[in-house]
C-alpha cells in the first residue's frame, strides 16, 4: 500500500512536472496517467476505461493563460482507488470532483507563494547573484509543484481505499449514479469553454457541420477528426492560393506587354 | 565594452543556442505565478545569452538592466515562447553590439506585441486543435480496450510540439526582425488561425454530438417515447441544448466552480426523477 501511494505520488508529479517542463505534452492528461496507474497496478484494462472517461469529462478545459482548471490531480487518485478497491468506474468520478477543488485550492496557495518567489528572483539580479535568480526558477519552481501534487496524492492513495470503501456502503445508489450524470453535464461546460474561444460569427458553421456530421452518419471521432483536417486544408487551398493564382496571371500578362518594347 | 562578449555569443555553436531556445520554452512555466506569469522562465531562457553576452565585470551594470528586462510580465504557449526566446536573443545581440543606436524598449515592445497573438494561434493550435484530435482518437482506442489510445495520442502530441518548438527558436534567432516583418504583412496569423479554428470546429462539433450520450427515460402512458420523438426532430438534440445552455453560462462569466458544483446537483435531481439519463 505505501509503495503503491509511493509510486503513485510520482506518476502523478511526472504529469504535473509534463505541463511545466515538457511544454505541456499532454502526459499530464487523464488519459495518460491513468494508463500508466494501470500500467502500474496490473489493471490496464481499467486504467484505460477510467482514463478514457476521465478524458472525456475534462477534454474541452483549457488553460488559457492562467492556471487552468484541470481534473488531472483527481483522475489518478480515482483511478488508482477504483483499481485498488474493484469499485466501479464511475467512483473514479466521484473522487476525482473533491480532488479537483482540492487541488485547485492548493494551487492558488501555492500561487502566491511563487510571487514572493519572483520578488526573491529581483532582489537576486539586484544583488548581482544570476545563479540564484535562475536556481530558484528551475529548481525551486518545480520542486515546489512536485510537492503540491505528490503529498495529497500519496495521501489520499494511503488512506483513500479504506475510506472510499465505508463511503461506497453509505452512499445510496443514486446519488452515485447522479454524480456520473453531473460529471457528463460538466463535460458540456468544458466543451462550451473551448467553442468560446474558438468560435466566432463567421466560422460558427462549421461548428454545426461537425455536429450534424457525427450526429447523422454515425461515424467515429477519428474520422470525423479525418475529415475536419481534409476539410480545413481543401478550405485553405481554396482561400489562399486562388490569390495567388490571380497574381500570376497578371504577371504574365505584364510580361508580354514588356516584350513589345 | 563587450566586445568579448560579443565575440564569445557570434562564435557560440547555433545548435547549443537554438536548444536553450527549445528547452527555454519547454519549461515556460516552472514558475508561473499571478503578478508576471511567466516572467522567470523567460529570464531563465534568455539568461545565458546575457551571460555570454556580458561576461566582464564591468558589464555589471548592463547586465542587470537586461536581466530585469527580462524578468517583464510575460505569458505565451509554451512552444511558441522558443521563438519569441530566439527572437529576443537576436535583438539583445543587436543592442548589444550597437548599444547606442538601438533602443533596448524595442525589445520589450516586441515581446509584448507577440505575447497576444502568438498565443492565440498557440492555444487555439495545441489545446484547441492537436490535443483535442490526439485525446479524441485515443479516447475511442482506449474505450475498445486498446493500449494504442494513449501511444497514438502522445506521438501527435509529440510529432506537433517538437518541431514547432525548435525550429521556432531557429527561425526567431536566425531571421530575427525580417519575420516580424513577414508575419504582419502576409497575415500570417490570420491564416493559420483561419485553417485551425475550421478543423478544430468541425471536431469540437462532433464531439459534442456523440462523446457523450444523454438521454431521456421519460415515457408517457407506456407507449410515448419521448427519445424517440426527440430523436425524430434531430439525433443528439439534448447534447445540443446542452451545449448551448452551457455556451450562455461561459458568456455570462459564470464560476467555473459555481457551474461545476451545480452540475452535480443538477445531476443527482434529474437523475432521481428520470429526468435525465446518460
Amino acid at each position: 500500500m505505501l509503495l503503491n501511494a509511493f509510486v503513485i505520488g510520482l506518476i502523478a508529479v511526472f504529469g504535473r512536472l509534463d505541463s511545466r517542463m515538457l511544454g505541456r505534452l499532454n502526459f499530464e492528461r487523464p488519459l495518460i496517467t491513468c494508463t500508466l496507474v494501470g500500467l502500474f497496478l496490473g489493471d490496464l484494462k481499467t486504467g484505460l476505461a477510467v482514463g478514457a472517461s476521465m478524458e472525456m469529462v475534462s477534454l474541452g478545459f483549457m488553460s488559457i493563460g492562467a492556471s487552468g482548471f484541470d481534473m488531472n490531480m483527481g483522475s489518478i487518485v480515482g483511478c488508482a482507488i477504483v483499481i485498488m478497491t474493484g469499485s466501479d468506474i464511475s467512483t473514479a468520478l466521484a473522487i476525482a470532483t473533491p480532488m479537483t477543488l482540492l487541488s485547485t485550492l492548493i494551487e492558488t496557495g501555492a500561487d502566491i507563494l511563487r510571487i514572493s518567489m519572483t520578488h526573491m528572483i529581483d532582489s537576486s539580479v539586484e544583488a548581482g547573484n544570476f545563479k540564484r535568480a535562475k536556481t530558484i526558477n528551475i529548481v525551486w519552481g518545480p520542486m515546489l509543484y512536485s510537492i503540491c501534487y505528490f503529498i495529497p496524492v500519496f495521501i489520499a492513495v494511503y488512506f483513500g481505499a479504506d475510506l472510499i470503501n465505508l463511503i461506497n456502503d453509505f452512499i445510496p445508489e443514486f446519488v452515485l449514479n447522479g454524480v456520473t450524470l453531473g460529471a457528463n453535464l460538466v463535460a458540456f461546460f468544458g466543451f462550451a469553454m473551448l467553442l468560446s474561444v474558438i468560435i466566432n460569427k463567421k466560422n460558427a458553421i462549421f461548428f454545426f457541420f461537425g455536429f450534424a456530421l457525427a450526429a447523422y452518419s454515425g461515424l467515429s471521432l477519428t474520422g470525423i477528426a479525418i475529415i475536419a483536417i481534409i476539410f480545413a486544408v481543401i478550405l485553405y487551398q481554396l482561400k489562399y492560393d486562388n490569390n495567388s493564382k490571380v497574381q500570376t496571371a497578371d504577371g504574365s500578362i505584364d510580361e508580354l506587354d514588356e516584350l513589345d518594347d | 565594452m563587450s566586445k568579448k562578449g560579443l565575440e564569445t555569443q557570434r562564435n557560440y555553436p547555433l545548435r547549443k543556442k537554438c536548444k536553450e531556445f527549445f528547452w527555454g520554452g519547454w519549461c515556460m512555466q516552472t514558475l508561473w505565478n499571478y503578478e508576471r506569469q511567466m516572467n522567470t522562465a523567460f529570464m531563465w531562457g534568455i539568461s545565458k545569452t546575457l551571460d555570454r553576452l556580458y561576461p566582464d565585470p564591468e558589464d555589471l551594470e548592463k547586465k542587470k538592466e537586461r536581466y530585469n528586462a527580462a524578468l517583464e510580465f510575460f505569458n505565451i504557449t509554451p512552444q511558441c515562447g522558443a521563438f519569441v526566446l530566439g527572437l529576443t536573443a537576436a535583438m539583445e545581440e543587436e543592442y548589444a553590439e550597437h548599444p547606442d543606436t538601438f533602443n533596448p524598449e524595442m525589445i520589450t515592445n516586441v515581446k509584448t506585441a507577440l505575447m497576444g497573438p502568438l498565443s492565440g494561434i498557440g492555444d487555439s493550435l495545441f489545446q484547441g486543435t492537436v490535443r483535442i484530435i490526439a485525446m479524441s482518437i485515443g479516447i475511442s482506442l482506449a474505450q475498445k480496450g486498446s493500449i494504442l489510445g494513449p501511444i497514438i495520442a502522445m506521438l501527435i502530441s509529440f510529432a506537433v510540439s517538437f518541431p514547432i518548438t525548435w525550429f521556432g527558436g531557429k527561425l526567431g534567432y536566425v531571421k530575427g526582425q525580417e519575420v516580424i516583418r513577414q508575419i504582419s504583412e502576409n497575415n500570417l496569423m490570420d491564416k493559420v488561425m483561419y485553417g485551425c479554428s475550421i478543423a478544430g470546429l468541425i471536431v469540437v462539433g462532433g464531439m459534442c454530438a456523440t462523446l457523450v450520450n444523454i438521454t431521456t427515460p421519460i415515457v408517457y402512458n407506456e407507449t410515448l417515447v419521448l427519445q424517440d420523438v426527440l430523436n425524430g426532430i434531430m439525433p443528439c438534440l439534448i447534447p445540443l441544448c446542452l451545449t448551448g445552455i452551457m455556451y450562455y453560462f461561459v458568456k455570462k462569466g459564470v464560476h467555473p466552480i459555481v457551474i461545476v458544483i451545480s452540475c452535480f446537483v443538477v445531476g443527482i435531481v434529474l437523475n432521481y426523477f428520470g429526468i435525465l439519463a446518460v
